[in-house]
Order: C-alpha cells, then sequence, then structure tokens
C-alpha cells in the first residue's frame, strides 16, 4: 500500500485515522489481519479446502457402494489399516459419513459460506468502514481455524474419527464401548464444534452490530441488499440457536467424561455389562441437537438465498420482484426456523400430539418458500439476462431449491415420516435442498464478487463448464436416490449385497457414484480457475457486472477503511435496474441522479390491470412502520 | 490460429475415443450387472453376531478388476482436465487474436438451457416409469399403508405438477429472455396482487396436505382406539447386532424384564428369580477376581503379560507383540487400574440395585411373576394375518430403529424409554412371494446408526395365519419353563395373581 493511499484514505477518515498509520507486516496483513476482507479471504480458502477434503470422502464412501465386493488398492495407501486389502474398512466408512456430514454443513456451508460472504459484503454493502469490532471478528476466523485443524486431527488417532453420523445422537456417541469412533474421535468431535460455536457467536454478534449500526446515510434497512438482509437473519438464527448445541455438547461432554446421565439410562453394554447410568434420555439430546439442527438448515440456506436474489437482480437487469415480499419471508421462515425441529423426530418415541403440532409448522414453512420461488421466477420474466457463471449457479440454485423443497413437503408430514424417515429419500431432499442449492450459492457469490475479493476476473468459459458439469452431477447423484429411498432402502449402510432385495439398485449405485466422480472432476476446474485467476486473471474493472449495490463503488485495491474519500450516500435501493426513465440499465445507490423517484412510477409497459398504486402505498406504510417500530429506519 | 483451433479439436477427439474404449473395456467386465450381485447377496445370511469383516478374502479377479476400475477413473480424471484445459485454450487463443469472444456465450448456455429442460425432463419422466415401478406403492402389506399409499399419492401428483410449471418456467425464462444488447428489461418491481396469490394457492393447498396428513397420523399412531379388539403383544428386542422377538406364554402375558437381569443365559433380562440369583452370585464372583487382579496388578499380571511378550517375540508373532505391549503400558499408566475400579463399582452397583428390587416386598412381587417364565424367545417374528399386533420396543444398548417397509412402520428403539407400533398385517408371506417373487421374505431394518454391523441388522418377518403362527411358537423356545424345580415360585408370590393385566403389562414396559 502506498503512502499517498494511506495520506488519502486517512483524510477521509476523521477521527479514526490513526489506527491506520502504523506499517504493516506480513503477519498483521495476511494472518493476524482485522481487515474484514482478508478476513472474508481467510474464510473462502479454508471452507474451499474444507470442502475439498469434505467432497473427497464422500467420493471415497461412493466408491464402497458402488462396488461393495470390489477392492481398490490406491485406498490402503491413502487410509492405511482402515482399508486393509483396498477394502473399506466398516467403521472407517461411518466415520467417513460422519466427518464428511459435519464438514459440509459447519466448516464449508455454515462458514465457509456465511462467513465469507458476510464479512465481504456487510461492510461494503452497507457503507462501514469495517465490522463493529475487527478485532472479534479476526478471533472468530481464528477459532473457525482452530476447530477445523482439531476436527481433521481426528483423523489421526488411534480409534478413527466420530462415526456416530453428523447428529453424534448418544448413546452410541457417548459410550466409547459401542463403536471405536465414540472414543478419542467423539471427544475432538465436541471440541472442534465448541470452538466452531465460540467463532459463529463471536461473528454473528458481528454481522448484527454492524448491521444495525454502521450503515452509511440514507441506508435504512429498506433500501438493505437482499444479501445483507439474509446474512443479518442467518446472524439472529445462530445467535439464538448455537448456544443451545453449545448446551447439549456439555452435557454429552459431561455424560462421556463425568459420569453423569443426561442423556444414558438402562444400558447394558456388550463386553461391559449394566452401565450405572440411570434416570437420562437420548431423546433429550435430540430435542436440544434439532433446536441448533432445523435453524441451522436455514442458517446454511439463507446466505444462499441473499446471494442468488442479488445475483439474479444484477444479471437479469431487473429489480428483485417482490423485494418486501422477499424480505418478509425471510423474517417468516427465520421464525418458523425455530419451531418445527421435532419434524427431525416424529418417530423417536415423542408424543404423537408433538407431532401433529410440528407437521403443522413445518409445512407452512413452505409457504415463504414457495413466495421466494415464485418472486424468482417473475424477476427472471422478461428480463436480459447475461449467463455469467454467477447467474448460471444462482438460477441452478432456485432449481435446486424447487427439487429439494418439494419432497419437504413429503418429509413434513408426519405421516409420510413414518416410512420416509432415514431412508434415501432423507439423503437425496436434503442434499438438494440444503446441500446442493446453498453449494451453488456459495459458487454464485464466489463468482459474482471475485472481482471485489480479488481485482481480477475468473475464467467465464470454465465457470460455464464447471456449472453445467455441477448441475448436472448433482441431479444425476441425487435424483436417483429419492426412489431408492421409496423403495425402502435406509441410509447409512455400508454395504447392501448382504440384503438380495436392494439388489435392484445396484446398477443406480454405480451411477451415483460415476456422476459423483464427474462432479468431484468438476470442481477441480473450479480450483483451477480460482487460484489461476488470482494471480494471472484479467484485471476486473471497478464495476464489472454494471451492478447497483455500494461494494462496487469502492476502488479496485483493497485498502483499510474500504473508500479513500468520505463514505458515499445512499439514494435508492439496490435493485433500481432498467428504469424506463434512465438511459443506462442500471442505476448504482450511490449515484445522486437528476432528481429522479426513488421508484419509477411511470407507465408500466405491458398491460397490466393488477397495478395498484393504492395497495402499493399501503404496503410501504406497513414496512416502514414496522421499521420505524424497530428503530431500524434512518433518514 | 484455424490451425491451433484443429489441432486441439482432433486431440480432444483422439481423447474422446481413449476414454470411450476405456469404458467400454470396464463395461464388458459388467461390474453394474445385477445378476452379479444376485449371485453374492445369495450367500448363507451371515448372523450379525458372528459378522467380522476379513479383508484378506478378495480373490484375484476381482482385484484385476478392481485395478481395472481405478484405471478408468484415473484416465477419466486426466481426460478431462486435458480436454477443459484445451477448451480454455482455444478461448484464449481465439480471444487474443480477435480481440474479442468468438463463441457468444450467453448464447450457448441459452440453449444448453433449453437442452436441460428437454433432457431433464425426458430424465425425470423416464426415472418416474422405469424407477418408479420399483418403489413400494399401493403394494402395502399392511391396513394403515393403503392410508399410506394414498396419502403419499396425493402428495407426490400435487408436488410433480408444482415441480414440472416451476421448473418449466425456470429454463424456459432463461431461455426466452437471454441478453440483448438492442433490448431493455422490463422494469418491474411488484404486485402485490400477484403476491397475494402466491401466497394464497400453496397456503390452501398445504392446508390440505396437512389436514389429510393429521388423519393419517393420527389414525397410524393411536391405532388402539382406532380398532378395537384384541391385540397380540410381542416384545421387539434389539442390541448390538440384532434382533430378538418375545411373546407371551400360556399365560398371554409378557413377563417383566429389566437391563439389569442380562446375563449370558438370560440374554433378554426376564425378571426370573433363578437367573437373577446366579447372576448376583456371577457377579460377585467378577467382582473378587477384579479385586484379586487389582492386588497382583504389578506383580503376577504384570509378569504374566513380560512372560506372554517373551513368548510372542520368540515366534516372532508381531502382532500379538503389539497387541500385548498394549495391556503392558496400560498396566504400567494406570489405565488397567482405573479400569477394573470403574467394572468393580459398575457391578457393586448393579448388586445394589438388583437387591434393592428383591427387599422390597411391593417391587418383588410385581417384578418377579411367573409371566416371565413362559415367555418365548425368537430369532424370527411370526405374526397371523388380518390381526392387530403391536411391537413393545426394548433396547438393550443404544438407539436403533425398526423398519419394516413393506408394512409402512417404523419406530425408533430407544434405551430407556419403551416405544411401541401397531398395525395390521394384511398379506402373508406366501402372498407376497407371489407378488414380489419367489425369493422374497419380509424383513425388519434397524435404520438408525448403531455401529460397525448396522448395515447387517435385520430379523425375518413371517405373516401368515394364525393356527400356523400358534403351531410356530409351539416349536420355539421356552428358556425358563423347562426348569421349573429351579425357580420355585415363592410364597410371597402368591397375591400376584391379584395383580390386573394392565398393571402388569405397564411394569412389563418399564
Amino acid at each position: 500500500m502506498s503512502t499517498a493511499t494511506i495520506d488519502s484514505h486517512a483524510v477521509g477518515h476523521h477521527g479514526d485515522a490513526h489506527g491506520h498509520h502504523h506499517k504493516e507486516t506480513f503477519i498483521t496483513k495476511y494472518i493476524f489481519s482485522t481487515d474484514h476482507k482478508m478476513i472474508s479471504k481467510q474464510y473462502l480458502i479454508t471452507g474451499i479446502i474444507m470442502g475439498c477434503l469434505g467432497m473427497g470422502m464422500s467420493l471415497l464412501f461412493r466408491l464402497q457402494l458402488a462396488w461393495p465386493d470390489e477392492t481398490f488398492p490406491f485406498l490402503e495407501s491413502l487410509l492405511g489399516k482402515w482399508a486393509k486389502g483396498g477394502k473399506l474398512d466398516p467403521n472407517y466408512y461411518m466415520a467417513l459419513v460422519t466427518i464428511h456430514g459435519t464438514i459440509m454443513v459447519f466448516y464449508v456451508l455454515t462458514a465457509g459460506l456465511s462467513g465469507t460472504f458476510s464479512n465481504l459484503l456487510i461492510p461494503l454493502q452497507c457503507g462501514a468502514r469495517d465490522m463493529a469490532s475487527p478485532f472479534m471478528n479476526m478471533l472468530s476466523y481464528w477459532f473457525f481455524f482452530l476447530s477445523s485443524v482439531v476436527l481433521m486431527s481426528s483423523f489421526f488417532v488411534e480409534t478413527g474419527p466420530a462415526s456416530s453420523g453428523w447428529t453424534v445422537y448418544p448413546p452410541l456417541s457417548a459410550l466409547s464401548k459401542a463403536m471405536p469412533g465414540s472414543g478419542v474421535g467423539t471427544t475432538l468431535w465436541l471440541m472442534a464444534i465448541v470452538l466452531f460455536i465460540v467463532s459463529a457467536l463471536l461473528g454473528g454478534i458481528n454481522y448484527i452490530t454492524t448491521v444495525l449500526n454502521m450503515r452509511t446515510k440514507g441506508m435504512s434497512m429498506n433500501r438493505l441488499p437482499l444479501t445483507i438482509w439474509a446474512f443479518f437473519l442467518t446472524a439472529v438464527l445462530g445467535l439464538l440457536s448455537f448456544p443451545v448445541l453449545l448446551g447439549a455438547g456439555l452435557l454429552l461432554i459431561f455424560d462421556r467424561s463425568f459420569g453423569t446421565s443426561f442423556y444414558l439410562s438402562d444400558i447394558h453394554l456388550n463386553g461391559v455389562g449394566a452401565l450405572t447410568n440411570s434416570g437420562g434420555s437420548p431423546v433429550l439430546y435430540q430435542h436440544l441437537f434439532w433446536f441448533l439442527g432445523h435453524p441451522e438448515v436455514y442458517i446454511i440456506l439463507m446466505p444462499a438465498l441473499g446471494i442468488s436474489s442479488e445475483v439474479i437482480s444484477t444479471n437479469a437487469r431487473k429489480p428483485i420482484f417482490g423485494y418486501t415480499a422477499m424480505i418478509i419471508s425471510l423474517l417468516g421462515i427465520s421464525f418458523l426456523s425455530f419451531i418445527v425441529w421435532g419434524h427431525h423426530m416424529f418417530i423417536t418415541g415423542m408424543n404423537p400430539f408433538l407431532g401433529t403440532m410440528f407437521m403443522y409448522v413445518t409445512l407452512i414453512i413452505a409457504v415463504p418458500s414457495a413466495v421466494k420461488t415464485f418472486n424468482y421466477l417473475a424477476t427472471l420474466w422478461k428480463g436480459n439476462i447475461r449467463f455469467t457463471p454467477a447467474m448460471l449457479f444462482a438460477i441452478g440454485l432456485v432449481s435446486l431449491f424447487i427439487s429439494g423443497g418439494l419432497t419437504g413437503i413429503y418429509l413434513g408430514n408426519a405421516a409420510l415420516d413414518i416410512q420416509l424417515h432415514d431412508s434415501y429419500f432423507v439423503v437425496a431432499h436434503f442434499h438438494l435442498v440444503m446441500g446442493s442449492a446453498s453449494i451453488f450459492g456459495m459458487f454464485a457469490g464466489i463468482y459474482h464478487w471475485f472481482p471485489k475479493m480479488y481485482g481480477r476476473m475468473m475464467n467465464k468459459t470454465l465457470g460455464s463448464l464447471h456449472f453445467w458439469l455441477t448441475f448436472i452431477s448433482a441431479y444425476l447423484v441425487f435424483f436417483p436416490m429419492h426412489f431408492m429411498g421409496l423403495a425402502g432402502v435406509p441410509r447409512r449402510y455400508y454395504q447392501f449385497s448382504l440384503i438380495p432385495e436392494f439388489g435392484i439398485w445396484m446398477d443406480v449405485n454405480v451411477l451415483i457414484t460415476v456422476a459423483a466422480w464427474l462432479g468431484g472432476v468438476a470442481q477441480l476446474l473450479f480450483i483451477y480457475n480460482f487460484f489461476y485467476s488470482i494471480f494471472k486473471g484479467p484485471v476486473a474493472s471497478t464495476n464489472p457486472w454494471e451492478s447497483n449495490t455500494l461494494e462496487w463503488s469502492t476502488g479496485l485495491k483493497h485498502i483499510h477503511g474500504n473508500w479513500e474519500g468520505d463514505i458515499p450516500t445512499v439514494y435508492r435501493g439496490p435493485h433500481e435496474y432498467s428504469r424506463p426513465d434512465r438511459e443506462l440499465d442500471y442505476f448504482p445507490q450511490y449515484e445522486k441522479g437528476n432528481g429522479e423517484p426513488e421508484h419509477y412510477h411511470g407507465p408500466v409497459t405491458v398491460a397490466d390491470t393488477s397495478y395498484d398504486g393504492k395497495k402499493e402505498k399501503a404496503s410501504t406504510v406497513f414496512f416502514s412502520s414496522f421499521a420505524h417500530l424497530f428503530a431500524l429506519k434512518r433518514a | 490460429m484455424n490451425t491451433i483451433f484443429k489441432k486441439t479439436l482432433k486431440f480432444a477427439l483422439a481423447l474422446v475415443v481413449i476414454f470411450t474404449a476405456a469404458t467400454l473395456l470396464t463395461d464388458s467386465v459388467d461390474i453394474s450387472d445385477v445378476s452379479t450381485v444376485h449371485l453374492k447377496a445369495e450367500k448363507p445370511w451371515v448372523g450379525a453376531d458372528e459378522y467380522a469383516y476379513d479383508p484378506g478374502q478378495a480373490d484375484t479377479p476381482e482385484k484385476a478388476l478392481a485395478s481395472k476400475i481405478n484405471w478408468t477413473i484415473l484416465i477419466f480424471v486426466i481426460l478431462m482436465i486435458l480436454v477443459l484445459a484445451n477448451a480454455l485454450d482455444i478461448s484464449k487463443y481465439t480471444a487474443k487474436i480477435t480481440g474479442r469472444e468468438t463463441v457468444n456465450q450467453n448464447n450457448v448456455n441459452k440453449w444448453v438451457f433449453l437442452l436441460f429442460l428437454i433432457l431433464g425432463f425426458a430424465g425425470v419422466i423416464w426415472e418416474y416409469i422405469n424407477h418408479g415401478k420399483l418403489i413400494l406403492l399401493n403394494d402395502s402389506s399392511s391396513e394403515h399403508g393403503v392410508a399410506y399409499d394414498s396419502m403419499f399419492s396425493i402428495t407426490l401428483i400435487l408436488t410433480s405438477i408444482v415441480f414440472f410449471i416451476t421448473q418449466f418456467l425456470l429454463f424456459i425464462f432463461s431461455f426466452l429472455y437471454s441478453y440483448d444488447k438492442n433490448r431493455k428489461a422490463l422494469y418491474y418491481a411488484h404486485n402485490n396482487r400477484l403476491e397475494i396469490i402466491w401466497t394464497f394457492i400453496p397456503a390452501v393447498v398445504l392446508t390440505i396436505l396437512v389436514l389429510r396428513g393429521h388423519q393419517t397420523w393420527k389414525s397410524v399412531v393411536y391405532a388402539e382406539e382406532y380398532h378395537k379388539g384384541k391385540i397380540n403383544t410381542i416384545e421387539v428386542f434389539a442390541y448390538q447386532f440384532g434382533w430378538k422377538a418375545r411373546y407371551a406364554g400360556q399365560d398371554g402375558m409378557l413377563g417383566v424384564a429389566d437391563y439389569k437381569f442380562i446375563s449370558g443365559t438370560n440374554e433378554l433380562g426376564l425378571a426370573v428369580k433363578s437367573e437373577v440369583d446366579a447372576l448376583l452370585i456371577e457377579l460377585k464372583e467378577q467382582i473378587a477376581d477384579d479385586q484379586k487382579t487389582i492386588k497382583n496388578l504389578n506383580t503376577t499380571v504384570l509378569d504374566g503379560l513380560m512372560a506372554d511378550y517373551a513368548a510372542a517375540d520368540g515366534v516372532k508373532d508381531y502382532k500379538s507383540m503389539e497387541s500385548i505391549q498394549k495391556e503392558i503400558d496400560a498396566v504400567k499408566n494406570g489405565d488397567r487400574l482405573d479400569e477394573l475400579e470403574e467394572s468393580i463399582e459398575r457391578k457393586q452397583k448393579q448388586i445394589e440395585r438388583i437387591l434393592a428390587i428383591q427387599n422390597d416386598k411391593k417391587l418383588f412381587v410385581s417384578t418377579f411373576t411367573p409371566a416371565s417364565m413362559d415367555d418365548i424367545i425368537a430369532q424370527e417374528i411370526h405374526i397371523a394375518k388380518d390381526s392387530l399386533v403391536t411391537f413393545n420396543f426394548r433396547s438393550k444398548d443404544i438407539i436403533h430403529s425398526a423398519w419394516l417397509p413393506h408394512f409402512r412402520a417404523q419406530m425408533n428403539v430407544v434405551p430407556g424409554m419403551p416405544t411401541k407400533f401397531t398395525f395390521r398385517p394384511t398379506k402373508t408371506t406366501a402372498e407376497a412371494k407371489k407378488e414380489f417373487g419367489p425369493e422374497f421374505e419380509y424383513y425388519l431394518y434397524c435404520n438408525k446408526i448403531c455401529g460397525v454391523s448396522h448395515f447387517n441388522m435385520k430379523i425375518k418377518v413371517v405373516v401368515e395365519s394364525q393356527a400356523e403362527v400358534d403351531a410356530w411358537l409351539k416349536t420355539q423356545q421356552t428358556p425358563f419353563t423347562k426348569k421349573p424345580e429351579a425357580a420355585p415360585i415363592p410364597a410371597i408370590m402368591s397375591d400376584s395373581t391379584q395383580m390386573t393385566n394392565d398393571t402388569l403389562k405397564r411394569v412389563a414396559l418399564r
């Protein structure tokens, strides 16, 4: 960073300029950085590495499912005693399944997705110099990093990593004699999760505070891009639900190490005998776990939905359809996500009456989700769509969100869940709606904001290829799984060849594995493209996507404090694309304009009988009053 | 530029040919052939208890096949990377030479969207037709399964309609409205009437689904209230890794069972006085043994291990040397001592708790009833067609889940918490064999991850006539009736006859 930049930046920085004069070393700039943009890159790269590991694990255990009677010598050289003779050990299969789930849910789609883009975009799109507490932000990343290291270190202990599924239900996870992975591996898993929760809470507090307090002049809550709304509500969800998982984890640690009986009762274990634990309930753990677990699904999905809203609006060159409805849907989803956790537990022996209540609220969630889908479709309608890689992934997200979301209607129905619970149908459902859709959101975000992060462009051709291969692979892998589940194939089985009835699915298993490997190879394209473009990609222009939002008003070069001069003022909402009263098809939030109204109210070009100025006004009033009520609105 | 383009194309083509050849090579071995799988699946049933994975068994042809598959995967990976790297090169060269994009990527993507829509829908319909035949629908073997299937069908129809409409719109909009620099998108930010419509319609549809789902759910979980009459109660006992069924004997009552009473000869922990007394003696002996070991831990025990180690060293048995070394370490660092002390404490607690039951007159009477004496323990579940059956689930160790896919029945088996599932089978195994093939059998699978042999934890379920069930029951073990003299009914038991059936059942559940 040249001195000239620092000076001019410091001038515009008023009171808090003094912090930026000391010299930056390699360590303060790249390692213990407090700059939100650097932290975001750290999150992204850690997330990508964890994602590769998580996906690699799934590719290994898919081999076992497709060719249960074959041996793969390379597995032995990779895994040693866990794949003697080239065949995966059943215990290790479970371990891979468990850690794959943990990594994907927490490390990639929570930290990698929300951590990266909340950090990058909240200050930039709100118009803030940095996060409310940059130091806490740095701590948040390093707790996450430490947590990743602890989790991965469990692969190097003698009894292997945690292997009781990513939900680590006790008693299986509580008793080290029940399976090898429940020994040191689970202790490390729990430690990793505790560290992860600390990281998530530190990050979440920061995101909420920044969004509420540090928006620039003119950036009222109803001018915030939908990305920020999504990140904000995600942080609120995390802040309210992660502590419950912390509680659940601590009680499990007590049960494992200090002889308590929160989750244990009436157990007689092979080779041990009757345990002394009495009076606990394993179902208690499930309640506590899913009290996080269900909001967690939306912690994963909502940032992806926010990113896709922004990407779709920008690249369709249209305002996002129903901005207010989108926010209300997000609010609705956030609220409902807290009272539906029981739908993971319909057949645990929980009171059937509770099952009824959870079924009601669960199916209500489909309404805001449907509204969001229709709004996406309406945004695309009569748009002028630029198929940037980001846009492709955003469209892919909508497709996967529909496919995976619809099967949620089956699983949320208590009656249908009796049969579908823990079958491959569930695997297909959540991999489509939560796994693939969110990963697509993450890719959309990476391709869209790569120029912002690294000042260079990623290769478009490779990006498109990456998208199509991944998209095809996602459907080939997960669509047939629905039918397997409906035919009664249970999940988390190491091998199906011992049960004759499942023989007919062997060729489908082969197809799924081949498709999964195709998807894995497609990710190599992305990895290549990503790292190549960081160093050698063509230099980006300041606003490469001709976007409206505030982050494109900063220079290409990353500086502490983001804007060299004053932070720009915001004059209108984020989605004013293709306004008939403007020649250009975009109208940045920070551009003052020539006295145009905030929204274009002129004649609508299509015959639109339902357009009703009065009603629109009513909704604006409703929303503003809501915003005023919570003192969220700024003049 | 042209020559570069042609060269690359040729190169890519050659690679594709090689790849196809490699694929064909693998295909000729028929890795995906269903028949080979069936052959393997017909291996004699491996008892879950004995299941031990032996990696040394892979034979040579399989190894050869595996290496071919490895090669295919490797070639596939390399090819993909090469082809794509070339594709990248082309666009780079062309961009360099012409100074602009030669291929309009927007147009390419637009057409691929249309192609994906068509092929995707074709694929989905193919799946519906071909794999749709294999799913369990409209072939239920239980009474409530019919209601389940109709609920499922309604949901399937509604969601399929929504799926096809929304996916069609998504892809067709992507195709129709792709970028054109001479066109401007329509500025259309919101329409509240539309929002209301598409909030209202899903809400109504979901309300219908919820109400129907509620009815189906109620009829399944409150089956006893819906079907008055005699219920045959069978206890299904789950353990790592297997299932056992317990039937009531002549008296028609399931006796009390408790995890504290489980012993080598009393696997289900039935409340049989003689067994429990034997268990108490055994436990005391074990405690004495453990105490003895603790006393001699650093002397004879350690010496014995050292001697074993030396012996193993003599014959160069490295595997046992390693395990003995571990034991020696455990003795030296105190782990073994901790283990023994914990074990003593555990056993003392168990004795204490058993004695607490025996010494409490009321508890004793309600626990040690004659009902448990004649209980039948079976390795298969036989149930009568058209009779109402309740499975009472009990777990010995951890959470399992009992799934009977053909009966549309599933319930978790939770240690310390009784669960149950009531249903009425409507198809005998013989009838099902006619429908699903001669090799068909009903099974109850474990469907909650429970450890290393989770995938092989099942029990056969046979549906037949009541007479056949009764005849089969006569052939089954009643482990504790053979020696009535070993379990004299104490005088104290006489008032147990006053207990109602219900109380006994409730106690049995605990």
